[in-house]
């Protein structure tokens, strides 16, 4: 354990390092993100006005607007860049670089992005829980918080983290077969986005599909998180969601180690 | 008039070089397409599932938001089409000192770097547009007039130029930055409100998208033209003037630029 953590903490610090050198380009991207944010916020008030009805699908607006900004924290914490990584290495050869060397592929990347992620945390956590607490605050007389629900939702974030960690790593291997990583990782983008809520809450979409989409990975990447924050589950269906993220991240871990043997075998670098 | 003709000339052989370049790699090709495509389809089911809880939105049918939407795609897909590369400015292109290579040939590097790549994902965003305008088209009973359809020709490439004035200033900050991909990115964002009618937005996010970023003039105003027939003054006059003044602000700051930019030496 303690030589694992000294042959990775490296790899904790050179991300670190690496987020903090263009954190001003950084901040760009987030303000970029959070006027989407003000975008989506804008259509909702749109539609509650028009609506004529106080709840629609189970959502108030002030409810509405902390998924919002929930899911861009969310969709942020646990965010991965695998894909693009993993597919540039196959793309230029450098993957051969990585197989000499007596460490995991898979946990280099990971520490290294944990590192990236630190800053992450530290600045955006804080602002925005406190910001959205404060306005449902203000809207609904009485403070939301619950601390137990901050904790289930972090943890969950954290499992939410490693599907994603690893279903980008498998992802990344269709650099095999697509070249042009730039188009296939945004089709991807969009699938997921769809498929995990962050366009439009699952609970508007006709009720087998959003049973259907509830089982699927990518619910567990951003819905399942910012429903326990919001206190929509409880008890067993707690309990179960959780347990359905467990179950993916354990799929996806298997997943990527077979086809990284897979790969291994047929890996054929371009040039040098 | 003849550098005119020379710089025709030389468009048409960088597109000839990148038409080359993409039989290449088909499949490349239309990954980048459908992907635009997809983006563009999955922003549409979230219209269609949210109208189907509303009948209308603050007054906008459903048919109306889509038409200003898919207008909105075609500018955007023209200067996405034509001018891509100045993206790659602001994200690598200084940053790696790449940006030599501009300054040693006779060109102006500005008309280089905006002719030098053709984005063809940009079509699955042109696709659409036409595809939403097409559609809505026969449900909106507009009332048409030559007049109108001369200006909505003329609007087009105005519209166009807000995208590629500020797409130029922006990218030109890298310059002093050496990367300023994100800084595009996000002025590019405050784009998506001009996508919906500005009138469900609050007055200062109005006034931004207005006056301070004027996006709304490469969708909602023109569009709201079409629609309406109202005010031609301001909804083209405008989109046309500010069009001119962002490109004007954005050759400015690239010139500067240019002479602050200092080669990453490598």
């Amino acid at each position: 354990m303690k030589r694992k953590l000294r042959i990775y903490l490296p790899f904790i610090n050179a991300g670190l390092q690496e987020a903090t050198t263009y954190r001003a380009d950084w901040c760009f991207r987030i303000l970029g993100n959070i006027l989407g944010c003000f975008i989506s916020y804008f259509i909702w008030k749109a539609v509650f006005l028009s609506g004529g009805s106080e709840i629609i699908n189970g959502f108030t607006m002030p409810q509405m607007v902390v998924y919002i900004f929930l899911m861009f924290l969310t969709s942020t914490l646990v965010s991965s860049g695998g894909t693009f990584d993993i597919g540039e290495e196959i793309r230029d050869g450098s993957i051969a670089m990585r197989m000499i060397k007596p460490i995991s592929y898979n946990s280099t990347f990971l520490f290294q992005e944990l590192g990236n992620k630190i800053m992450t945390v530290f600045v955006l956590i804080v602002p925005l829980v406190a910001g959205v607490e404060i306005v449902s605050a203000l809207f609904t007389g009485s403070v939301q918080f619950n601390i137990a629900r901050f904790g289930l939702y972090i943890f969950s974030c954290v499992l939410a983290y490693l599907v994603n960690f690893f279903f980008n790593i498998c992802f990344g291997f269709i650099a095999f077969v697509i070249k042009y990583l730039w188009g296939a990782n945004m089709m991807k983008n969009c699938i997921v986005g769809f498929l995990s809520g962050a366009i439009i809450p699952l609970a508007f979409l006709p009720d087998v599909i959003e049973k259907i989409f509830l089982l699927l990975p990518f619910a567990s990447l951003n819905y399942t998180p910012v429903m326990i924050y919001m206190g929509m589950y409880s008890g067993t269906e707690l309990l179960y969601y959780l347990g359905l993220q467990l179950f993916w991240v354990l799929g996806f871990w298997g997943l990527s180690k077979f086809l990284w043997k897979a790969a291994t075998k047929r890996l054929c670098v371009q040039g040098g | 008039m003849k550098q005119i003709k020379r710089m025709f000339r030389m468009h048409r052989i960088f597109v000839a070089q990148e038409l080359k370049r993409m039989m290449e790699y088909k499949g490349d090709f239309l990954t980048g397409i459908a992907g635009f495509l997809l983006n563009q389809f999955f922003n549409l089911m979230f219209l269609w599932i949210i109208f189907a809880n509303i009948p209308n939105l603050m007054g906008w049918t459903i048919e109306q938001i889509v038409f200003i939407y898919g207008f909105s795609l075609i500018p955007k897909g023209i200067d996405h089409l034509l001018f891509d590369n100045l993206w790659s400015i602001g994200y690598f292109t200084v940053r790696k000192g790449d940006f030599d290579k501009y300054l040693t040939r006779p060109i102006n590097p500005l008309f280089h770097v905006m002719v030098e790549k053709l984005q063809i994902d940009a079509l699955g965003e042109l696709i659409m547009g036409i595809a939403l305008i097409g559609v809505t088209l026969p449900s909106l009973s507009i009332e048409w007039s030559v007049t109108k359809v001369l200006l909505i020709i003329i609007v087009i490439p105005f519209a166009t130029m807000i995208y590629v004035g500020i797409k130029t200033a922006t990218a030109a900050i890298a310059f002093w930055t050496k990367r300023s991909g994100n800084i595009i990115y996000m002025f590019y964002m405050v784009n998506d409100f001009a996508k919906y009618p500005v009138t469900i937005y609050n007055n200062f996010v109005k006034a931004v998208i207005t006056y301070i970023i004027p996006f709304a003039f490469t969708a909602f105003f023109p569009a709201n033209y079409i629609l309406t027939g109202e005010n031609p003054l301001f909804n083209i006059g405008m989109t046309v003037v500010i069009a001119l003044v962002i490109m004007v602000i954005g050759v400015f700051v690239w010139n500067k630029g240019i002479k602050a930019y200092e080669s990453a030496g490598s």
